[in-house]
């Protein structure tokens, strides 16, 4: 008889990968076979992480048609299964999966688009968290200016592509898709997604406010952000591109 | 009725819903007559709009939780990054009632979103015992344990579950959920009496009572019930309420849907349809009383 930990080692991997040959003889069958009986419990898993995913990518699921996507998302949850019960949180790899799993090498701007959607999703469903004001700007110290790092609210989100992921993303949302061709050589995107007042905004950045805030959002201190943005445009508002970000709300805390 | 009031009111004996996601707003928009809802508190531990949607219900409606994600049964212990996110929304929402599974989810850290089967003996009581005390302790209050839907047996379980579960109540002080959709389709899947399995469990230990839909399917020739929760409460489930009301007394009802969600108006009808069968049942029992 085994413990109950190797018994739950062995019936997670006959769930994931569907090997049963160490848990079969603990499984009693009779009218019914225990592979029958173990299959609900198979399809139970599978069925609502993939319903997971459907849900989060849907325009992913509409470019690769449902079974391709039904298969990628099989293969993930094999690679990748979740580790919370919080399953706002899965599907997070599975851009970077797309990325790195063959059988979609032909589809290049497909991550992006992927990456496109859990931004928006994770916008959607990220804690409520009270943001600063300008105000709290203007109460930092001379000296701790340069050094300073500004954390952004959870909802808040930067991608740079080299593809129209933007179009190719509408084309294919629910309710809005359209088989209009798209041009992939028409160009890339530097998009922003934020939810204010409850609803998610998508919007293009221009070149140097996206390269600002990336840096600022991967913690870069607000002296080396500054000289990189102006070593890409001299002209950059420093002062106004500061105070937009206090101004938009997605600043919520601050640290050096 | 004062919301003040409506925050220290224990849940009603009464048949409140499940509430699910897609009608957060027309509950906030309309406040619908129900008696009390409850919700996975794994869909609102994200603490987005959602949380904040349900705080608002909160104030004028009682709640129960009812966890799906603990995993009582894992030989590996509980999570304690998950049981301290489900403290901070018991804090937060101060629910009449919670809730979780005799069954398990987690092994290996890798969380299987499904209520796995327990082999019942020894010692998967000793690890659930220690779990429920572990859970009770962190939120320091009594919980229910639901009875899930079996679709398998291991060869080595030695105790019948209702035995099981009123051994895990005289352990650790917890309460029962008894779900009799799940009494019923376990009954038919792993061959037993419903009615017997209801006789079984010790009547005062239960708290709530789950009612909720499955559906038939076959294997080899013979039927298999799927506790999915997608549609309305079969007529043998109903009949067994009575049953389990007479057994239990009055105890706080919920009507479960997750698959194909209805409209918030049928599911207010299949609630309705309780309290009715309820009044029934417990008038008569008082009638047999007296008598």
């Amino acid at each position: 008889m085994p413990g109950l930990r190797e018994l739950q080692r062995d019936f997670r991997a006959a769930l994931l990968t569907g090997e049963a040959s160490a848990l079969a003889p603990f499984l009693l069958g009779d009218d019914i076979r225990w592979e029958s009986r173990l299959d609900i419990h198979r399809n139970n898993v599978r069925g609502t992480l993939s319903t997971v995913l459907v849900e989060c990518f849907p325009a992913v699921r509409r470019i690769v048609d449902a079974r391709f996507f039904d298969y990628a998302a099989d293969a993930f949850l094999r690679a990748r299964p979740p580790v919370s019960p919080c399953l706002h949180d899965y599907g997070a790899d599975f851009p970077d999966f797309l990325a790195n799993f063959a059988p979609c090498h032909d589809l290049p701007y497909l991550p992006d688009v992927a990456w496109l959607e859990w931004l928006l999703h994770r916008a959607a469903v990220a804690a409520e968290t009270p943001f600063l004001g300008t105000a709290s700007l203007a109460a930092v110290t001379v000296e701790r200016t340069p050094v300073l790092r500004l954390h952004f609210h959870p909802a808040f989100g930067l991608l740079q592509s080299p593809w129209p992921v933007e179009h190719i993303w509408e084309a294919n949302r629910p309710g809005q898709e359209s088989d209009a061709p798209i041009d992939l050589g028409s160009g890339g995107v530097r998009l922003e997604v934020m939810r204010r007042d409850g609803s998610v905004r998508l919007r293009s950045l221009d070149a140097p406010t996206f390269a600002f805030r990336r840096a600022l959002h991967e913690g870069v201190a607000l002296e080396a952000a500054a000289s990189a943005v102006l070593a890409l445009d001299p002209d950059f508002d420093l002062a106004a591109g500061l105070s937009a970000l206090f101004g938009e709300g997605l600043v919520t805390e601050l640290s050096t | 009725m004062t919301s003040t009031m409506r925050h220290s009111a224990p849940i009603p004996a009464r048949a409140g819903l499940g509430l699910r996601g897609p009608h957060l707003a027309e509950v906030l928009a309309t406040r619908p007559a129900v008696a009390w809802f409850e919700v996975h508190p794994e869909n609102y531990m994200g603490e987005g709009p959602a949380l904040a949607a349900l705080e608002r219900i909160r104030r004028d409606y009682c709640l129960s939780l009812h966890g799906v994600g603990l995993s009582l049964g894992s030989a590996e212990g509980i999570d304690r990054a998950h049981l301290a996110r489900l403290r901070r929304l018991v804090e937060r929402l101060e629910p009449g009632l919670i809730s979780e599974h005799l069954s398990w989810s987690v092994s290996g850290g890798i969380y299987l979103n499904d209520l796995l089967p327990l082999p019942l003996e020894e010692e998967s009581l000793a690890i659930v015992a220690r779990n429920v005390e572990t859970m009770q302790e962190a939120l320091g209050r009594r919980v229910l344990v639901e009875n899930p839907s079996a679709y398998l047996r291991f060869r080595h379980t030695t105790i019948p579950e209702p035995e099981f579960l009123a051994a895990l109540v005289h352990r650790t002080g917890c309460g029962l959920l008894c779900d009799v959709n799940n009494a019923y389709v376990s009954a038919v899947n792993l061959g037993g009496d419903p009615r017997a399995y209801l006789h079984a469990l010790p009547p005062f230990a239960v708290g709530e009572i789950h009612l909720a839909g499955h559906f038939r399917t076959e294997r080899q020739g013979r039927t298999l019930l799927i506790d999915d929760h997608g549609s309305q409460v079969s007529e043998p489930v109903w009949e067994l309420y009575a049953e389990a009301l007479g057994r239990f007394g009055a105890v706080p009802t919920l009507i479960e849907w997750d698959r194909e969600l209805p409209s918030l108006d049928l599911l207010m009808r299949e609630a309705a349809r309780a309290d009715g069968i309820a009044r029934r049942a417990l008038d008569g029992a008082d009638r047999a009383r007296v008598a």
